[in-house]
Parts: C-alpha cells; structure tokens; sequence
C-alpha cells in the first residue's frame, strides 16, 4: 500500500513538473496566480466593508461567511505561494483549484451579478502554456460553477428575472429583499434551481466555453512560442561556442609565439592581431623560407567576421606556399591572384603587402597589392610612410601583374606594417586616428623594440578611441634589422 | 548614415552617394545595384558628397565595375581627396574610370 501511494506520488511528480523550458514561464504564471488572488481578496474586503456599511445592498449575514471563508482560503494561498517562492510542482493544480473554488464561492453568493467570473480560471490557465491544463481547467470550472449555481439559487442572491409566477399571484412586501417576497409567495426551491440552471447557467456556460477555446488557442501558441525561443537559444550558444573556436583557431594559424626564432640574433619581429568581431579578416605572416630569407606578410581581407575569416584562411595558406617554394615576392602575388581570382564567386578581395628580407644583406624585396603604405625607419633615423609602388588588390581581377622594388635596410633599421584598422580606428565623434598620429607614436620611442613598439601604438589607439566600439581588426607588425 | 540618390534614363543610371560607404551601408548600395543593373549601359556614380569608403564598399564598387565591364561602361566622378586616397593605395583607381 505505501509503496503503491509512494509510486503514485512520483508519477504524479513527474507529470506534472514542468520540463526545463517552461519552468520559469510556470514561475511566472504561478506568480501571477498569487496576484490575482491577492487582488481577489481585495475585492472581497471591499464588499464585505461596503455591504457593513450599507452601499451595498446585499444581506449581510448570507454574505459574511462565505466570503470570510473565501478570505481565509486565499490568505493561506498566498502564504504557500510565498513560503516556496512560486516554485512547486504542485503550485499549479493548487492554485487553480484554489482558484476555482474561491470564485465558484463567490459566485454562489453572488449569482448572475458576476458573471465574468467564471472565465477567469480558465483565462490565467492559459498563461501556463499547456492546453491539456486550460481544457482540464475548463471542464472542472464548469462541473464546479455548476454546483455553485445550483447552490446560488436558493441561498444566494435570487435573480428575480428569472421566477415565473401564475397570473393573479400576489406578493406581499415584507420589507428588506424582493427576493424573500418571492420566496413567500409561493415560489419553490425546485423552481429557482432548475430555472437557474437553464437560465443562467446554461447561457453562462455557452459564452464561458467560446473563452474555453480561445484560452486553449492562446495557451497552444505561446507554448510554440516559449518552444520556438528555446530553439534558438540553443542555436545561437552553439554558434556562439563554434564561434569562440574559429577564434582560437584562427589565432593559433598566424605565429604567435615570441620571440619566434631564438636562435636568430640579426634580427628581431614581433606581430598582433586583434579582431573587431570574434573573428577577422586581417592577418600577418612570418616565416623563413630558407637560412638567409625571411619572408613577411600582412594583409587585410575586404569585410569582417566569418565570411572574411573564411577567405582570409585561404590566402594565407596561398601566399604562404607560393613563398616557399622560392618565388619573388611580385611572383607570389601574381600567381596567389590568379589562383584566388579562379574560385571567388563572392568578389571578395585581399590587400597584400608582402616582403623578402635577405638576413646576410639587409636587401628587401617588397610587392604591395593594394595594401596600406609600410612605415621605414632608416637612415633618418626617423619613422617615416614608405610611399611604394601599389597594385591592385588579390583576388579583383583576372591577370593581374604586380611589380616588386627593392630597398636596403641597415642595421637598427625598423620596419612598421599594419591594417588600415590603426589608421582608421575612430573615436565617439567619428574623428579619425590617422597616419600622421601613428607616425608621432611611433617616433616618440624610436628605439623600443618590436614588442614595445607594438605596445605603444595599441596605448595610443586606445587613448583616442575611449570607449568607441572597435570597428576594425587591429593588426600590426615591427621588425627590428640588426645585420 | 549612405543616402542613395538614384536617376534612371535611357539605359543610363546616375547614383549619388552622401555619407560613408562601410560594412554596415554597403549592403545597402549593393541592393540599390542589383536592382538597376540588369539591362543597364551606362552606371555613373557620383562621390561629390561621400566622406569615406571602406573595404566593404570596395567590393561592391568592384562587383559594378565587373558587371559593367560586360554590359557597357562604369565611370566614377567628383572623387574627394580622402576616397581618392583610398582608391590610389588599393589600386582601384587603375581599374576604375575616375573623371
């Protein structure tokens, strides 16, 4: 037997706890339940006080104690309601028979005045999202208004409009409530109830039951709707976790680990990359494609995010591998455009500057597709915008030819490359950083080495933007010649 | 923050660009063209009052001029010195027909 009561109580558990999605929807609607309650009991002190005092015309003592007994009801409702913070399992079927049972009370003691009544179980069934629950709730409501209806009749309020009487009846005022004159003239309880019954309760019940299918429709579609926004949720974490892994991923392809070839003291590199969104289209490379030449790349694909990660993965890995077969640096454009050019249906394009340094001599050989001008810092002592020769940019235009030019760097040269992202990192105002702030930066510090170099002009970018969102990738990278 | 001004006469469009063409307006512009483009022989654009472009604007410049170069002729007029700047250091303006 125990066992039995114990299996029951868990099957009955199971039902009726919400699954994970709709558990703060049934906080919620739990909540609700509480006002409607606590708003109810209000309603009834307001009663009470204003039939004490005579406004309303009701029989006091007919009216004091179903409506105490109503008031108690909804007190020690509202007390469990408190006590577990609107989350029980068992809140909901709790409520709304507590619910029913307090308006079908009142009801009875108030017949056909409140009509509205009996709707609104049904009404605040539907914000629990279960139409199983609103239709359940319905045909109890109905079952439940109907005993109190037949109950009303007699003992509650009588509706006069509805006793028929035999021609010639006379009725005998006893002073107080038409409803006793009738009760003395002759009218029997039999009549008031099944006269009740066809006259109030049945049209009562034929406009509850249209409420019934409306609540039931109101109840099916905000479940899709509370279902359809978990979906998504659940997408959009998923896209959000596949997304953090593109970064980390992308992050992991560019060389990140500093100083990059210890054993090489002629010369020094340091490079970052900092994307606008979780990913970027921006990208520097570094890697020596024999003993005596290092090959350098910085690029900027058109866009941002996804779409520009995804290109710029392939242009890095094209440009790469056409470096390390030998190639010049103009050779390894033209070749990387005509192969990105065969399969770019989206016309998305890259800008390129890419670099061959001869460790021994200090000799760099440069092409520049379309890319920002290189910072020098040479002879003068001074970094200053190198105003080099420019193609067009990789993957525009079928056949394209790019030109390379050759310059010496001296021991204690530095070079400075970077994405338009530095140059046109813009502040609340709109007002841009510009080349010329990115020269000053560079020039207050003229000998701090690569990394330091970097650090400084990310302090001064940052200084100028404030708090403006970064709107552009962010990437640059020194390289120090020792010879 | 992109106003397009567009006039269409005799297979010859006139767009007028007001504002900065970046990632977030350049969808705009590239909506406005697939809509003219079809049938079109003539595209002049016209940047008297446009402030800035990026990347993304770039693109959609160069999908029109790769469309045009099969239809007819693009031409790009009252180029302002910042956008002109753009244009020469990513080599559009040898692609282009700037007047």
């Amino acid at each position: 037997m125990k066992n039995k009561i114990v299996s029951f109580y868990q099957k009955l558990k199971t039902r009726l706890t919400a699954d994970e999605m709709f558990h703060q929807t049934e906080v919620q609607a739990n909540r609700l339940g509480s006002l409607m309650l606590l708003i109810s009991g209000i309603i009834l002190v307001i009663i009470l006080i204003m039939t004490a005092f005579g406004v309303f015309l009701l029989p006091l003592e007919s009216v004091l104690s179903p409506a105490v007994q109503a008031i108690v009801e909804i007190t020690v409702l509202l007390i469990i309601c408190r006590i577990v913070k609107n989350d029980a399992w068992w809140l909901k079927p709790l409520l709304l028979i507590g619910i029913i049972i307090v308006y079908a009370r009142l009801d009875s003691m108030l017949t056909h005045k409140v009509a509205i009544l009996m709707v609104l179980p049904v009404v605040f069934s539907s914000r629990y999202f279960s139409r199983r629950l609103t239709v359940f709730t319905a045909i109890l409501t109905s079952v439940v208004f109907l005993f109190s209806a037949a109950w009303g009749a007699t003992n509650g309020m009588i509706n006069v409009n509805i006793v028929t009487m035999p021609a010639g009846t006379v009725m005998v005022a006893t002073g107080g409530f038409l409803g006793d004159a009738i009760k003395n003239a002759g009218v029997t309880d039999r009549m008031l109830i099944t006269n009740t019954l066809l006259f109030d309760y049945l049209p009562k019940w034929l406009m509850f039951s249209v409420t019934a299918v409306i609540s039931c429709n109101i109840a099916e579609r905000g479940r899709q709707m509370v279902v359809t926004q978990h979906d998504k949720d659940v997408k959009s974490a998923r896209i959000e976790s596949e997304l953090n892994l593109a970064t980390s991923i992308q992050s992991a392809m560019l060389p990140n680990i500093f100083p990059p070839f210890p054993g090489r003291s002629e010369f020094d590199v340091y490079a970052s990359m900092d994307p606008a969104k979780a990913v970027g289209g921006d990208f520097y490379d570094f890697f020596l494609v024999d003993d005596d030449h290092l090959c350098l790349v910085m690029a900027d694909v058109s866009g941002k995010g996804i779409p520009a990660a995804l290109f710029m993965m392939a242009c890095k890995i094209m440009l790469s591998d056409n470096a390390k077969v030998g190639k010049s640096p103009a050779q390894i454009l033209t070749d990387a455009n005509a192969a990105i050019c065969s399969s770019n249906r989206e016309d998305m394009f890259v800008t390129v500057w890419l670099g061959i340094l001869e460790i021994s001599t200090g000799r760099l050989v440069a092409a520049n597709a379309g890319h920002e001008y290189p910072v020098l810092k040479n002879e003068s002592g001074e970094f200053e915008i190198y105003k080099d020769k420019h193609g067009f940019v990789i993957g525009g235009m079928k056949g394209m030819k790019y030109k390379e030019y050759e310059l010496t760097l001296k021991p204690g040269s530095k070079l400075f490359l970077y994405t338009d992202g530095v140059p046109e990192a813009t502040d609340a105002d709109g007002n841009m950083f510009g080349t010329d702030n990115m020269l000053n930066v560079l020039n207050k510090d003229p000998g701090a080495s690569p990394a330091q170099t970097l650090k400084n002009v990310r302090e001064a970018v940052d200084g100028f933007v404030k708090d403006a969102e970064q709107f552009d990738d962010l990437t640059m990278l020194c390289l120090e010649y020792r010879g | 923050m992109l106003n397009i001004q567009k006039t269409i006469e005799n297979e010859t469009a006139n767009v007028a660009l007001e504002g900065r063409l970046d990632t977030v307006t350049a969808p705009d512009l590239e909506k406005t063209l697939k809509e003219i483009l079809p049938g079109l022989k003539s595209l002049v654009f016209d940047f008297e009052k446009l402030d800035y472009i990026s990347s993304a604007g770039l693109r959609v410049l160069l999908s029109a001029q790769k469309a045009m170069n099969a239809q007819g002729g693009m031409q790009v007029k009252n180029v302002n010195e910042t956008v002109m700047e753009i244009f020469e250091v990513t080599g559009f303006s040898d692609i282009l027909t700037i007047i």
